[in-house]
């Protein structure tokens, strides 16, 4: 807990708080990533021992959602990357971005980052896991845009963020799924109910949402497409989010889901395949890459998938394999990109065109990004070499899958070995063509990071031993059964060795012509439809197509909001009717009805649709009095004097008050809309008007109970001291209406006045 | 429980709208209103906490027994809706009194300010169906007025739609009492229950609680109701638009909830696949103008119309669970949608528009308001640790243990287009480069702004961090929803 919360802590608070009060403590930052790392590291003969370190804090009890953590092989491994590598980073940060202003800023970042990275290996609640999951897309989303004036990383920023949060949503909806099956969150329960999830029938639905979960966020085919924008971040972010820690989030939920999920035909083949496929797109791309960072981009997609096709295969080759692969690749490719950082910082572009020559410029750069190269290559005595043999081995499966699956890793490979050289050899050897000529070595501060990790390259290779017991413990988790790894630069003369002198042999040979072979692939690039142009199809036509149906409904005009709202109503009361009321009216007596009435009902109707023809303002105000006089009339038959009366004062006022504004108000002016609309629009008044007369003289005759104002009558003079029963109720009875209601036209003659006293003038915004 | 406490959140902001109209003098005016809004809160809170010990608190008006009088009632749900409309109010109050200017302040604003709080208060605690009536009338014929207050042309224009469809709304409203009344002869929700409970499966009611969702489906902003909203939000002043923003079209989904739990949940059975389809649809379409929109405040308020389709998923899908689910999403709502507004109300006084294509830069220039946005938005798109998220995670878990996957499918794909608007206005707005020669808030009034707003944020993160505590009320407003015996008790008597 005071792991994952301690960068938090100091990112969020102490930073913003100390840069405020003006002290430099974003110097000194590199502390927090290093004590972590000893911390994690200490508990390592314990880890090696099978222990695990656990530890639990109620959130949402209620919903079984807990921090609970849990400290296993597999996330320590994890862990020592995030905060190992996080701490190479920082170093190298202060020196890479000394000239930023907004640097307690970008620590801020990089902290909230590696905590919620801790949190998500760390998390032992599948909850508790997305939260931190979502919260690394965030502070990525904040990193990729943190030269936020710059359009590309807004682009590259919110390409990463809905793809990669988009894919979290599925997940979660995998989690649920998974809750509603075993009951749990915690993930050390859900590990231990295996069976229950893979045969129940939500299996399919719950491998697939986890899978594109993982998928997004390992940047795996076809959502890589996120990845080579993000390299708009700074450098170091690469280096750390973006290649070593949270694209490895995805790799890390298949391995650590892979007991309850794996196992089955369903994830070999889609989780094997989707990694080879995307391991050999990846490194073909890789190559006609101009731009040091988009190759690193593609190779980093490129071996993510080949993590991915092991876990599933996920046999204990395999997975030993994938697991010193990530602890290798993290090292290989952190240095390269660290390398990266210093060509552009030195020779002031990325571009391969304008490179040549650096390395007798730069001879300690040069010789890091060669461990590195070759170690991404799959070279003795490299750690790369190890874990690529290892690749080798496990994909040499039963079944037809067993030819398929080493062509295509080989084929994958060649173009690993050829992108590999091109890296070193393209700016380092050759003629010296930068534009800058002062380009001398890197500072201290940039070198020693990517020399730390060069270094465990060469270590991890030539003395592979120093992590077996670990990988052991890794792997074991991952295939929740013992496992012990057996490491080492030399397996004798086998299958997965001819492998590699294949790719090496065939590297060589296409290297040497390597225009060639970019060629060809530009040219079968160019007939295929680039999945970038999907994103962003979807960018523009989405809110294309938002506007569209939008615009549709949301016309402006009153008229239609009328005719909508209106055929809504009477077709939802019309229909729940028919379908729920027997439409004859019961109890209807007709022979009560007065002549009288007839004949004021009479005149109403009459005037209304008079009212619709009349062009001229004033007969419309005269009939309106017509009809409202009516209305009292109605009182009067209905022995309703006093409201009568009301009646008659509030529509003589009302005539009077039309009047007096009679000069304000605007012609009537002739309708010019299609006949059609004219139709539509008299058929839905004429049908609200029918429903609603149905619905009034139906309640009418369709009592289900008497009405409560028997009480009035009884009690109106005994308790409320008043004949006069309406006035009693007004007053008295419901009071609290008759003063809601005298607040009403009190407001509404300040409205009034308002109204007309204040214009402000046409201004839209204030 | 008797308790004469509950009439203050109506009677309070009455008098001090009386106050206000009868005294000129500004200073004092917002003094006033500023103690009788926290005074009003305090009773919230403290109302509020009597119900969670002592049960629900009601008050027969005068005396007069149910259910002949008028009985106004508080029950855990109203108490936690009264909070929140004190808490929106008061961040609503504090921003106006740097935004709203010296004309406005002239004339009455403040007083009409007040007496929109009397009328949604009102329309929150009333036990009697047309009383609602009454108290929605209040608060609409004060929302017509704060929205037009001012008498610009496009004020006055779309103020003029609003009015005009709730007017027809208000009608049909009083259609729904009249059928109402009619058939069952009572106007208290607690007998009417009673009533529709023992009455059993008639047509009637069906068509009458057809109409009620018709009557705050409008005011609510419901599929295919909610023409109305997007811009008359837009036209009306940012402080206002806090306000109704935040709650208006939340009275309208209480009311639902209300009436539906307590007076029609019988009917529910039949129509509740028709309330999820609205649901989806409102989800849906809501969150398609907010994508289309490349305005602020208007991208904002397609929102609202999203965000509502939430609510009557729980609803729809009426599990104890997805009542839970529902309150806690209006809690986030409120909370949050006010939060973006006042926002959008900072940018537009910072930047002088709410276009997004003409602002920018305002995380170099304002990085508070930036962060406090980002905490803001992220939330509203459900992103943890933030409330947004436990409310979309009830509300999905609840859909998926019922098993209507067709609306959980719709509210996932929401939820990314939520995200995905959320981001856009955030890389317009507040990334890229400033335009030239922008205003400069002075340093005393940027406090003022910011302060609201920022409290709000802090309020979403405290919810999500502190989901538990606050679940244990809702779960507690969600099982009194579920089991309307205990209002009736409580109103009726034993």
């Amino acid at each position: 807990m005071t792991i994952v919360i301690s960068p938090f802590v100091f990112g969020l608070i102490v930073l913003p708080f100390l840069h405020k009060i003006k002290l430099r403590f974003h110097k000194w930052v590199g502390i927090v990533p290093l004590v972590l790392f000893l911390t994690i590291l200490k508990y390592k003969s314990s880890i090696i021992n099978g222990n695990i370190v656990s530890e639990a804090y109620q959130w949402v009890p209620s919903f079984d959602v807990s921090l609970s953590f849990r400290l296993d092989g597999l996330s320590f491994i994890f862990a020592l990357i995030i905060t190992g590598i996080g701490f190479l980073v920082v170093i190298y940060s202060k020196k890479y971005m000394h000239s930023e202003s907004a640097i307690s800023r970008y620590f801020s970042y990089i902290l909230l980052f590696m905590s919620s990275m801790l949190g998500v290996v760390l998390s032992n609640n599948l909850i508790s896991l997305f939260v931190f999951w979502e919260l690394t897309s965030i502070s990525s989303y904040l990193l990729i845009g943190f030269w936020f004036y710059k359009e590309k990383s807004r682009y590259g920023a919110w390409k990463a963020l809905l793809i990669t949060a988009g894919g979290g949503l599925a997940m979660l909806a995998g989690f649920i799924l998974m809750y509603t099956v075993t009951g749990s969150f915690e993930i050390s329960q859900i590990l231990s109910q295996k069976e229950l999830i893979k045969s129940s029938p939500f299996y399919l639905t719950i491998l697939v949402l986890t899978l594109i979960g993982s998928f997004t966020k390992s940047a795996q085919f076809p959502f890589h497409v996120w990845l080579p924008d993000a390299m708009e971040a700074p450098t170091p972010v690469s280096a750390y989010l973006h290649s070593a820690t949270m694209v490895k989030a995805g790799i890390y939920l298949l391995a650590r889901l892979n007991p309850v999920l794996g196992g089955s035909s369903y994830w070999f083949y889609m989780v094997t395949f989707t990694g080879i496929l995307t391991m050999c797109y990846g490194s073909i791309m890789a190559i006609r890459q101009r731009d040091l960072k988009a190759l690193l981009a593609f190779s980093t997609i490129s071996q993510l998938g080949l993590i991915t096709s092991l876990l599933g295969v996920s046999t204990e080759t395999a997975v030993i394999g994938a697991v010193f692969h990530i602890i290798n690749h993290a090292a290989f490719k952190g240095s390269l990109f660290m390398v990266t950082g210093i060509i552009d910082h030195e020779a002031g572009t990325r571009n391969l065109d304008e490179l040549g020559g650096l390395g007798r410029k730069m001879p300690f750069t040069a010789v890091v990004a060669l461990i590195g190269a070759l170690a991404m290559a799959g070279i003795p005595p490299l750690n790369g070499f190890i874990s690529k043999e290892l690749f080798f081995e496990a994909v040499l499966v039963d079944g037809w899958a067993g030819y398929v699956l080493p062509a295509l890793a080989v084929f994958g490979s060649i173009f690993t070995f050829i992108y590999s050289m091109i890296f070193v050899i393209s700016p380092f050897l050759g003629t010296y063509k930068p534009k800058e000529k002062t380009v001398h070595e890197a500072p201290w501060g940039l070198l020693l990071s990517p020399m730390i990790l060069g270094v465990t390259n060469l270590a991890l290779g030539i003395y592979p031993k120093l992590v077996a017991d670990i990988i052991s413990k890794g792997a074991a988790n991952i295939l929740g059964k013992y496992v012990d790894a057996h490491l080492s630069l030399w397996h004798g003369f086998n299958v997965p060795l001819l492998m590699s002198l294949i790719v090496i042999s065939f590297g060589c040979l296409l290297f040497s012509r390597l225009n060639y072979v970019k060629h060809i692939i530009e040219k079968i690039q160019m007939k295929k439809i680039n999945l970038n142009k999907l994103y962003d199809l979807f960018q523009t036509g989405i809110p294309k197509f938002a506007g569209f149906i939008t615009e549709k409904q949301m016309t402006g005009f009153l008229r239609d909001y009328l005719v909508y709202i209106l055929s809504f109503v009477f077709l939802s009361v019309g229909l729940t009717s028919l379908f729920f009321m027997e439409l004859s009216i019961p109890n209807l007596n007709l022979e009560r009805i007065d002549v009288y009435e007839y004949v004021v009902a009479a005149i109403m109707v009459v005037s209304s649709i008079f009212l619709l023809f009349t062009r001229k303002r004033l007969i419309a105000i005269l009939i309106l009095g017509v009809i409202g006089y009516m209305v009292s009339l109605f009182f009067v038959l209905e022995k309703a004097p006093d409201l009568a009366l009301t009646q008659l004062i509030v529509e003589t006022i009302t005539l009077v008050l039309f009047l007096i504004a009679f000069p304000h108000l605007p012609e009537i002016t002739e309708e010019n809309s299609k006949r059609s609309t004219k139709i539509i629009n008299a058929a839905v008044s004429i049908l609200t008007g029918l429903t609603v007369t149905f619905l009034m003289v139906y309640s009418k005759a369709y009592k289900i109970y008497e009405s409560v104002s028997s009480y009035y009558i009884d009690n109106s003079l005994l308790l409320g001291g008043g004949k006069n029963i309406v006035n009693v109720i007004l007053v008295d009875f419901r009071g609290f209406d008759t003063m809601g209601e005298i607040t009403v036209l009190g407001i509404a003659a300040f409205s009034v006045y308002a109204l007309i006293k204040l214009r402000l003038g046409g201004r839209k915004y204030e | 429980m008797k308790n004469n406490l509950l009439v203050v959140p109506v009677i309070l902001p009455l008098f001090t709208a009386i106050l206000i109209f009868l005294i000129s003098n500004i200073k004092f005016q917002k003094l006033l209103s500023f103690v009788s809004t926290t005074f009003c809160l305090a009773t919230a809170l403290y109302l509020t906490k009597q119900v969670s010990v002592k049960g629900i608190q009601t008050l027969s008006l005068g005396d007069w027994p149910a259910p002949f009088g008028i009985v106004i009632a508080l029950d855990l749900f109203s108490g936690i809706m009264l909070i929140l409309t004190m808490i929106v109010s008061l961040a609503a109050l504090i921003f106006s009194f740097k935004t709203i200017g010296s004309e406005r302040e002239n004339y009455f604003y403040y007083a009409f300010f007040q007496l929109q709080i009397m009328g949604i208060n009102g329309a929150l605690i009333t036990g009697d169906i047309f009383n609602l009536f009454v108290f929605f009338e209040i608060l609409l014929i004060a929302s017509y007025i704060l929205m037009a207050l001012g008498g610009k042309p496009y004020q006055l224009q779309e103020t003029t739609k609003y009015m005009i469809i709730n007017m027809v709304s208000s009608v049909l409203f009083l259609v729904g009492v009249a059928v109402l009344y009619s058939t069952l002869g009572s106007l208290n929700m607690a007998d009417l229950s009673v009533k529709v409970g023992k009455a059993g499966d008639q047509g009637i009611l069906k068509v009458i609680a057809v109409i009620f969702m018709i009557v705050f489906g409008i005011k609510g902003g419901l599929f295919p109701l909610y023409f109305w909203l997007p811009r008359s939000y837009h036209a009306a002043p940012s402080a206002v638009a806090v306000l109704f923003g935040g709650l208006m079209t939340k009275v309208g989904i209480y009311a639902i909830l209300r009436v539906y739990t307590l007076i029609f949940a019988p009917t529910l059975s039949s129509i509740n696949n028709i309330i999820l389809i609205i649901a989806g649809l409102t989800m849906f379409l809501g969150v398609m103008g907010a994508v289309a929109q490349m305005d602020f405040k208007l991208l904002l308020s397609y929102h609202i119309i999203s965000q509502v389709g939430y609510m009557i998923m729980g609803l729809g899908l009426y599990t104890p669970l997805s009542i839970t689910g529902a309150i806690y999403f209006l809690i986030h709502n409120i909370i949050v949608k006010s939060c973006l507004f006042l926002i959008s109300g900072i940018a537009e006084k910072l930047r002088d528009t709410t276009d997004l294509k003409k602002m920018g830069g305002l995380m170099a220039t304002d990085p508070s308001v930036a962060y406090i946005f980002l905490i803001a938005g992220f939330s509203l798109a459900g992103a943890p640790p933030f409330s947004g998220f436990f409310g979309k995670f009830l509300l999905i878990r609840a859909g998926l243990e019922k098993g209507s996957y067709l609306i959980v499918f719709v509210s996932i794909l929401v939820s990314f287009f939520t995200l995905y608007s959320m981001t856009k206005i955030f890389k317009y707005a507040f990334w890229g480069t400033a335009p030239e020669n922008v205003k400069k808030v002075q340093h005393n009034h940027y406090f003022g702004l910011v302060l609201p707003a920022a409290c709000l944020a802090l309020l979403t993160v405290f919810i999500g961090l502190n989901t538990e505590w606050v679940y244990s009320y809702v779960n507690s407003a969600a099982y009194q929803l579920m089991n309307p015996d205990l209002y009736i008790q409580a109103v009726l008597g034993g």
